[in-house]
């Protein structure tokens, strides 16, 4: 009974986001212009080279397509969910019987889902027309949408554990701001790790903002399942990790909220 | 009859941030920031029945929110307790959850982009409603608000006095024992506000659910509410009737007295004239301590009479000030 309703309130999220296609088509349209300009640059970086640290051009590309898909899957939780709390709107899901984070979890996943392939489909055109496909092995699809699945999961949890603080700290913008850009760094979300140095690379390949961009979608291009169990187990502690603190910070909070406006 | 609420002792206390104006003090702030203790509710104890209707009035900030948050287990208290259905808010939440409806005025519960419909759908679920049970409490609900040709437009296109109707319906879906309604009628036109005020009593009355109500509007709770408790500054300044303001603070009647013969000056205990020409009069009289009939009485027997009018302060004025109290 309980997953029905988790279940119903992301499918209710799933058609509410059809109320926002200019949205959905403006962050489209973005989606592709980035990777047209990505296409045109790594054509220029590769030259005549076959490979850069491991990579294929078409591999690096349909990497990004990945890691696009994945981030931008979800909208501004931390955002969201601070907003709820300084504005007080939390005081309706408080009384209701379910929890507030797997509301969010759920409500996100609805969105997610939609938004994951949609991007994954216009991402896939732009690369498909200006440079070409990848082959990949049929029986890696599943793993992958499993990693993946996993990978805006964990995204969630980091993002909902920013906009929780926001019950001590003013603004969760700044927040989002600092966590986006370090998903794209270090997260490897515009480039693979092996371009970074050796120890920036081991450091960040072990951090979790890693496992919601880069090793899915390493996964994606260069599959082998001894990779995706381990990518598989780290994400699962990751994310078990950031729900513990999510839970606690919570509980704390909850119990000395100051539901503004009243 | 049981008691639906039960609060006794609640004491909640808020820390907020204070900072001087200026740079240095604003610096200063930063490292080390000055707290200043509210006391939001202080000590306050009430029993409601069940059934009842009750109005819980207050200026801003007196805490009447706050008090309605703790008892639907949004915040907690420092000290006290407090019962709702015989359940802790703070300890049995998700069980109150089931018991207790709330209707925000300023925080509405309906998707906007969807049709209410969807909403109602999903509450549904979140109450783990029985489907059958579900779809026949709708439609009465439906039909009880006279929403039909509404739920299936986009919350958007509604008008206020629409959607607050939809916004009802969804917080009764489940069947709540104990009804929070937050200034319901806020925002609305007169005529939506009548609405909106017959079909509290409707729900009230027929399914015989406790209703809080806190309004800024003092006509809902007059022509609402059997029951009034006026907060301020964290504490109860009155529990009663809604009649026993009116009796026990509207003992000051105006009166204005238009005579054909020139009316002369006089004195008598407890009225006071208030403005005074050639040919007409106007007292304040204190009912306490003359009676209206040996004023009119006095009136009569000296001047020849054209036209008398009676007036009551207006309820709003009584109550601020209760609230300056």
């Amino acid at each position: 009974m309980t997953l029905t309703k988790y279940f119903e309130i992301g499918k209710i999220n799933f058609i509410n986001s059809f109320a926002y296609t200019f949205d959905l088509l403006a962050s489209s349209v973005f989606v592709a212009l980035i990777l047209f300009i990505f296409v045109s640059l790594w054509k220029v970086v590769f030259g005549g080279q076959i490979m850069i640290e491991g990579f294929t051009i078409s591999m690096m590309l349909w990497y990004l397509v990945m890691t696009e898909s994945i981030v931008t899957a979800q909208g501004h939780v931390v955002e969201e969910i601070g907003e709820e709390i300084k504005s007080g709107q939390i005081a309706n899901y408080l009384n209701k019987p379910y929890n507030y984070i797997f509301y969010k979890y759920a409500s996100n996943i609805g969105n997610g889902v939609f938004r994951f392939f949609l991007t994954f489909l216009v991402a896939s055109i732009v690369v498909l027309i200006f440079l070409g496909g990848i082959t990949i092995p049929l029986i890696s699809i599943i793993p992958v949408l499993i990693t993946v699945f996993l990978a805006i999961t964990l995204h969630f949890a980091m993002m909902a554990l920013l906009g929780v603080f926001a019950f001590w700290f003013e603004d969760a913008k700044s927040m989002h701001f600092i966590y986006q850009k370090i998903v794209f760094t270090i997260g490897g979300m515009l480039l693979p790790l092996e371009i970074f140095p050796f120890w920036l690379e081991r450091i960040s390949a072990v951090l979790p903002f890693s496992y919601v961009a880069y090793h899915p979608a390493k996964l994606f291009v260069n599959f082998s399942f001894s990779s995706f169990f381990s990518v598989l187990v780290f994400q699962i502690i990751w994310i078990a990790v950031i729900s513990l603190f999510i839970f606690l910070v919570f509980r704390v909070c909850v119990k000395k909220v100051s539901v503004n406006g009243g | 009859m049981n008691s639906a609420i039960s609060v006794k002792n609640l004491t909640k206390t808020f820390r907020t941030k204070t900072r001087e104006a200026g740079v240095s003090a604003s610096f200063k702030a930063i490292f080390k920031p000055n707290y200043k203790k509210v006391h939001a509710v202080n000590n306050i104890s009430f029993d409601v029945k069940e059934g009842e209707l009750v109005a819980f009035i207050g200026p801003n900030g007196a805490g009447k929110s706050t008090t309605l948050k703790m008892l639907s287990g949004i915040l907690f208290q420092d000290k006290g307790e407090c019962r709702v259905n015989s359940l802790d808010p703070q300890t049995q939440r998700k069980q109150l959850a089931f018991q207790i409806g709330t209707v925000f005025g300023q925080k509405p519960q309906l998707w906007f982009h969807l049709p209410a419909i969807e909403s109602f759908n999903l509450f549904s679920k979140i109450y783990e409603l029985d489907k059958e049970e579900y779809t026949k409490r709708m439609l009465s609900l439906v039909k009880k608000f006279e929403i039909e040709d509404l739920i299936h437009q986009p919350v958007r296109k509604l008008s206020l006095g629409q959607r607050m109707r939809c916004e009802f319906v969804l917080s009764l879906l489940h069947n709540p024992k104990v009804l929070f309604l937050d200034e319901p009628t806020i925002g609305l036109d007169v005529v939506v506000k009548k609405t909106i005020r017959e079909l509290i009593k409707k729900i009230n009355k027929e399914d015989n659910v406790t209703v809080i109500l806190t309004s800024h509007d003092i006509a809902d709770v007059e022509n609402i509410c059997n029951r009034v408790i006026i907060v301020n500054k964290g504490k109860i300044v009155y529990d009663g009737s809604f009649e026993r303001i009116k009796k026990q603070y509207l003992a000051k009647k105006f009166v204005k007295v238009l005579s054909e013969t020139p009316i002369n000056s006089f004195e008598m205990k407890g009225v006071e004239i208030v403005k005074k020409t050639k040919f007409s009069i106007e007292l304040e009289v204190n009912t306490k301590e003359t009676s209206m009939g040996k004023l009119i009485d006095f009136l009569t027997k000296n001047n020849t009479i054209n036209d008398l009018s009676v007036e009551e302060t207006p309820v709003e004025e009584v109550i601020a000030e209760i609230y300056q109290r």
